[in-house]
């Protein structure tokens, strides 16, 4: 694929959707440049770095990095959701092309819920144990719906339903607590869905999970998204997920885009020499057993004191003591188009210790 | 440092350490002597001899305060260093070995805590006469439930951390276990228990000793020179007002300490430096 | 086998390991039921050897690691470490167990007391069996030195470290007094991915230079994969399979195996929108309540796929039609084919293998891929 030049992040029309293979459908969210910074010891603390994405309607996009990596705070920036003294910079969240950010916080939290919704990682904490679930499912209709108590209710075991809790018109009745973990996890996604909303993020959904209940919750995902076309984010630090359920993926790394493209790209030609090395250290099921793992060295950075250069240049084995790896920072990638990219300067080298794939 | 970037502890410790200044230079600081009777110039108004007048023996108001100082810190740390060392055992022995140990502490603390302070000292006062030691007893008793309770609570979440569970892994015995990690981790919201406590015992001291049940008069407490000066509220308000000044003061002292103390011991606080997410 | 006289005691020991947790009823509380968080169970970790253990949460998984330890005392069976029964031994064998034996805990950020600097904690073993003197501060750099720390960094706190490194600590205050044994419980599993790489070597560089055993405790059956010599799988419980590692993956008997090898997320293209649904139902319920017969009935794809198919006695359960025997027989864990044992009444031998087992091994590259509709 030849090395595009970066398109001016300012002045880039509107997103013209040019996956080669998928129908092409129109763009549900798009975050552009989206900048958010936290105040440190030593002035503020850039911890979203011009993050540039998109998402198409009926589309899936994981959003892959480490803890620190900012890819759930990319989401919570991107639905106002940051909190203080955190604030956005600068940047645009586009919901069919109008920008959300810059709305009053009142149409904001209409929006939420009803077009952009998003689900947790802990589905305990997330629900509030002193009301029943239908209570709370209710809630969340009223607060945007004129809709009567009872026809709340109904919609409410309708949506417990749809989620396949077993019967869900005795459950409706229940406490939190006296639902297994993926049960709860179910509920916030009917919560979730109540409203219909057009895009749909998830922020690590079955990371507190079981592996055998986090299979049944993002199949029911994937069920859903292709039963009411909406646009789905997967945060996940789970490569395996990713292959999955994700069309495309973005790779986050200290706050920033490292690299973007369609799954299939992404899986069998990784660019960036991070994500090359992500794939080459998870021990996989048909890999061998009795040698050393690759794995990446050194520790994943903190934001508040990156190097100058690229943040993974200090345990890149490409990039590690080149010159303009030490001294310049990558271009962030544009999430206008959905080509293979990655930001590097020498994407092409190979690895130095490259030794097994 | 940290301490020091917190301006409401940074006020307290000044104003606790010029008190401590006060009841420690006492004897020279005084003008006169606390108990010097002087009958020909009793409720004198404030003059360049009395800087806040005499009192009803013509004793310099001044001074009585300045001594009174010393009671009263004394008192403080006194009730404080009893209640915290009594109820921090009984707090964490109840919280740390659990099962009846537990059940009875518990139910013997919630016995205490539900009977009025007050009244357990003026009970003790009937059995043991009134004096110092007997108000410090006193009031250290009706405190040392309430560190307790608090100790026991804060242990209950100390107990199940993995490094408590790390140390026992590592055949740690359980006193050393107690000791050297569950102890030293209660210890903040102990310690901020104990500082307000410390407060509200000086203001106990005083309504003993205005009560007449407390350290008894002639000697200097601040409590005694609010007795002494009720009489003569509407003439000479400056004797009772004075030390019900010095008395808000030590208690703001040590109210803006346990706040600053409560803030600056949290180890989140410390970790401040660290990573932003 | 051979000659058990001279062949060396296993390293540890569990038989019919059990223990129930009760809760204490109160003045006005009903006593709780009582939970059999490992019920019957038998182990054995050779020298050098890493025994993985797997299963959901809830199989009583690290309350066998922590049997292992007497950090949880046994209600019934016994422990052997080095060949001696170390069950009901007084308070100064136990001390003396504990310098063989030693845990790793999965939470790096909570296994350290905040107040206690690095050094200090990773001196703390010798301090309380009593060897400390004056190698004391060599031995606590040495073991640094040995997990990939800067002895230099001894006098800092735990908060100045990232997870990765507390790991690195956790691991070396393990190995302080040099034992035998470490019981590893998820060391792995709440790191970043980049970094769990670089715990697993190093647990596996120092089990090779020291020959230590390892108990390792995880749900991720790759990194189990990676390390382990044998697997042993658990289940509300009770161990329903126990096999050699490459035996597990390559031909495992037990449906709930089968189960929980089909929901390993597997990064690779050719799992795109491959579904599992049916081989992994429901969930894994509580020790509560545990079903009579099989344990894992109500979960089983095996036991409907037999039933279905017809020829054994069946009974129906709910919605589904299942052999009589599943729901009444509490199957015991037996050889099955070789050293491998198994708890089900119908194992998928390779012989007798549904097309749901071939699939899900197919699909995790056992034996090599062939394209499979679905």
């Amino acid at each position: 694929m030849p090395h595009k030049a970066m398109p001016n992040l300012h002045s880039v029309a509107p997103a013209a959707p040019v996956a080669p293979a998928t129908a092409p459908r129109p763009v549900a969210l798009e975050l552009r440049d989206l900048t958010t910074v936290f105040p440190g010891d030593d002035g503020p603390v850039t911890v979203i770095d011009g993050v540039s994405l998109a998402v198409r309607a009926g589309g899936t996009l994981a959003v892959v990095g480490e803890s620190g990596s900012g890819k759930s705070m990319t989401f919570l920036s991107a639905l106002g959701l940051v909190a203080a003294p955190g604030r956005v910079r600068r940047g645009e969240v586009r919901i069919d092309g109008a920008d959300i950010l810059h709305q009053p916080p009142e149409r904001l939290r209409r929006l939420r819920g009803a077009v952009i919704s998003m689900i947790f990682q802990d589905p305990l904490t997330a629900l509030n144990p002193v009301f029943t679930i239908g209570e709370q499912i209710v809630e969340v209709l009223r607060a945007h719906q004129r809709i009567g108590r009872s026809a709340a209710r109904a919609r409410a075991i309708e949506l417990l339903a749809r989620v396949q809790i077993p019967d869900p018109a005795r459950r409706v009745d229940d406490y939190p607590h006296q639902l297994s973990g993926g049960q709860r996890q179910r509920v916030l996604i009917a919560m979730a869905i109540a409203l219909s909303p057009k895009i749909l993020i998830a922020d690590e959904p079955t990371t507190a999970l079981d592996v055998t209940v986090q299979a049944q919750i993002l199949d029911l995902l994937a069920d859903l998204q292709a039963e009411t076309g909406m646009a789905l984010v997967l945060i996940t630090h789970d490569l395996g997920l990713v292959a999955r359920y994700a069309d495309d993926v973005a790779v986050m790394y200290a706050g920033r885009l490292v690299e973007t493209g369609s799954m299939e790209e992404v899986f069998t030609k990784p660019r960036h020499p991070y994500t090359r090395a992500l794939f080459r250290s998870i021990p996989r099921l048909d890999g061998p057993v009795d040698e050393e793992l690759p794995a990446i060295e050194g520790q994943p950075p903190n934001v508040a004191r990156l190097p100058p250069g690229c943040a993974f240049e200090p345990r890149c084995t490409v990039g590690r003591g080149r010159a303009d790896c030490c001294t310049r920072r990558p271009l962030p990638l544009a999430g206008d188009r959905s080509g293979h990219r990655s930001a590097c300067f020498h994407e092409d080298l190979p690895d130095r210790t490259e030794a097994i794939r | 440092m940290r301490y020091f970037r917190h301006p409401g502890f940074l006020i307290g410790v000044i104003l606790l350490t010029l008190l401590l200044i006060v009841a420690v230079a006492a004897p020279w600081i005084a003008p006169m002597s606390p108990l010097e009777t002087d009958l020909a110039n009793t409720l004198a108004p404030p003059s360049a001899a009395h800087l806040l007048g005499t009192d009803q023996f013509g004793r310099d108001v001044l001074s009585r305060l300045i001594w009174g100082t010393r009671i009263s810190l004394q008192v403080a740390v006194a009730v404080m260093a009893l209640s915290l060392s009594l109820g921090m055992v009984i707090g964490a022995v109840a919280g740390f070995f659990g099962g009846w140990v537990e059940r009875v502490t518990v139910s013997i603390i919630d016995i205490l805590l539900a009977f009025p302070g007050f009244l357990l000292a003026l009970a003790l006062v009937a059995a043991r006469g009134s004096s110092l030691e007997t108000v410090i007893i006193a009031v250290a008793l009706a405190f040392t439930p309430r560190v307790a309770a608090v100790m026991r609570a804060v242990v209950l979440t100390i107990k199940p951390r993995t490094y408590v569970e790390a140390s026992r892994a590592i055949g740690m015995g359980t006193m050393r276990l107690l000791f050297l990690h569950v102890v030293p981790n209660s210890l903040p919201p102990v310690i901020v228990v104990a500082t307000v406590s410390a407060a509200t015992a000086i203001l106990a001291e005083a309504g003993l000793s205005f009560l007449g049940l407390g350290v008894q008069p002639p000697a200097p407490t601040w409590g005694n020179v609010i007795a002494d000066g009720q009489s003569f509220l509407a003439s000479n308000p400056l004797i009772s007002l004075s030390a019900g000044i010095c008395i808000a003061v030590m208690v703001v002292a040590l109210n803006l300490l346990g706040d600053g103390l409560r803030d600056t011991l949290d180890p989140q606080m410390r970790r401040s430096s660290g990573r932003v997410l | 086998m051979s000659d058990t006289l001279s062949a060396p005691p296993p390293a540890l020991e569990l038989v019919d390991a059990t223990r129930v947790f009760t809760r204490r009823g109160g003045l006005f509380k009903k006593a709780g039921k009582a939970v059999r968080a490992v019920d019957g169970v038998s182990l054995t970790i050779r020298a050098g050897e890493t025994l993985g253990l797997v299963g959901e949460s809830g199989s009583g998984k690290s309350t066998l690691g922590r049997l292992a330890l007497r950090l949880v005392e046994p209600t019934s069976g016994r422990l052997l470490v080095d060949g001696r029964d170390v069950t009901g031994v007084s308070k100064a064998e136990m001390q003396a167990m504990r310098r063989d034996i030693q845990m790793v805990f999965q939470d790096p950020y909570g296994s350290l007391d905040p107040r206690v600097t690095i050094g200090q904690s990773i001196a703390e073993p010798l301090k309380v069996h009593g060897l400390w003197d004056g190698d004391g501060p060599q031995k606590v750099a040495g073991v640094m030195s040995l997990v990939g720390l800067d002895p230099s960094r001894a006098d800092r706190y735990p908060h100045q470290f990232s997870g990765g490194q507390r790991q690195r600590i956790g691991i070396a205050r393990a190995l302080t007094l040099d034992p035998k044994i470490l019981v590893l419980d998820e060391p792995v599993s709440a790191l970043d991915v980049s970094i769990q790489a670089q715990i697993i070597n190093l647990l596996q560089r120092i089990q090779r230079e020291r020959g230590l055993s390892y108990l390792f405790i995880a749900h991720d059956l790759a990194v189990v994969r990676h390390v382990s010599h044998r697997i042993a799988v658990m289940y509300l419980g009770k161990v329903v399979e126990m096999a050699e590692r490459d035996n597990l993956y390559r031909r495992p008997l037990h449906p709930y195996t089968v189960s929980l090898l089909a929901a390993v997320p597997i990064a690779d293209v050719r799992m795109r929108n491959r579904r599992r649904t049916s081989v992994t139902m429901g969930e894994i319920g509580s020790a509560t309540n545990v079903p009579p017969g099989c344990r894992f009935h109500p979960r089983c794809y095996r036991a409907r796929l037999v039933a279905a198919a017809g020829g054994v006695p069946t009974e129906r359960s709910g919605d589904a039609l299942l052999p009589r025997a599943c729901l009444i027989d509490q199957p015991e864990l037996r050889a099955c084919g070789g050293a491998d044992q198994v708890a089900c009444h119908f194992p998928e031998t390779p012989e007798t293998r549904s097309e749901v087992a071939t699939a899900v091994l197919q699909d995790i590259g056992y034996p090599p891929i062939r394209p499979i509709p679905l």
